[in-house]
């Protein structure tokens, strides 16, 4: 009787099980608006330097792509999120809190992103977010206490209050392979530097990559 | 661990996020231990069982024992 019951269920929560394919979009469309909006601030910047006027028909023609893509970004964003709206999938207390705390944190972190941008001087080619550019002492102290002090605060109280049981074993899964990454990679790129085969160990690039390794599978244990 | 969650749950006719709601935990989580990909902690696991007035062998089937449950 319960088998029949359960073979005849074909409740909404059934249809669609975690709306991970539009919430990735999601995910990924912010990211790109935040890193559209460093290419157009580290634009900026470069053409001021160099004394060039940004808005001259070249740089209006440049501005206005970097636009219609965070255009088409935002667009995305809009639409994955009316798509899970339109799934009817409810959402749990602990849930609705998770998710207000997400934007707010990845909001913080785009703020973070474009405060770099606009304050770095990369001459290494690589984006001013992630270059070892010097930055003023304000600017330094005022992203070292966000990050040294309320990321700690916000973090315990997402994993003390918020997050349940599963998600927290995703995350322990996650930190689990990013150390083992970081203890086999940092290692190696370390020795191979010391035979000069490779160059210098970039702090950056390991804590992107360890990064990466987590929320990666943190996502995938969670929304899989 | 297979387990009877899904259908105690439909004939409460809840969805899983008012399990969840219930149980204190996401959807998400509820969809796991459904499905079979996340097996609950023990105090989750009670909590459950008391939620629906049934012991934890009587939601949840242990498949290495072949299901022979006194």
């Amino acid at each position: 009787m319960l088998n029949l019951m359960e073979a005849q269920m074909t409740d909404r929560d059934d249809a669609d099980n975690s709306n991970a394919r539009a919430t990735i979009w999601i995910m990924l469309a912010a990211l790109g608006i935040v890193m559209t909006g460093g290419a157009i601030a580290g634009y900026w910047s470069e053409m001021r330097s160099d004394g060039g006027d940004p808005l001259s028909p070249p740089g209006i023609i440049a501005l206005a792509l970097f636009i219609a893509i965070i255009g088409g970004l935002a667009y995305s964003i809009w639409r994955n999120a009316h798509k899970i709206k339109a799934s009817g999938d409810p959402l749990s207390r602990r849930e609705k809190l998770n998710n207000r705390i997400l934007v707010g944190s990845g909001s913080l972190g785009a703020i973070i992103a474009v405060i770099l941008s606009l304050s770095g001087r990369a001459g290494d080619g690589r984006p001013d977010v992630f270059s070892n550019a010097p930055i003023s002492e304000p600017v330094a102290l005022l992203l070292a206490f966000t990050v040294g002090v309320l990321l700690p605060l916000v973090s315990w109280y997402w994993h003390k209050k918020v997050i349940d049981e599963q998600e927290e074993a995703a995350y322990r899964t996650g930190t689990l392979f990013a150390m083992y990454a970081f203890w086999i990679i940092a290692p190696v790129w370390w020795l191979l530097w010391r035979g000069g085969m490779l160059p210098a160990p970039d702090g950056v690039a390991l804590y992107l990559m360890t990064t990466f390794i987590v929320v990666i599978i943190w996502f995938w244990k969670k929304y899989r | 661990m297979k387990n009877r969650l899904k259908v105690l749950r439909a004939m409460r006719n809840w969805s899983q996020a008012e399990l969840g709601d219930h149980l204190d935990v996401s959807r998400q989580a509820v969809n796991a231990i459904e499905t079979g990909k996340y097996d609950p902690s023990l105090p989750l696991a009670f909590k459950m069982a008391r939620l629906f007035g049934l012991r934890i062998e009587e939601i949840f089937d242990d498949e290495s024992d072949g299901g022979q449950h006194g």
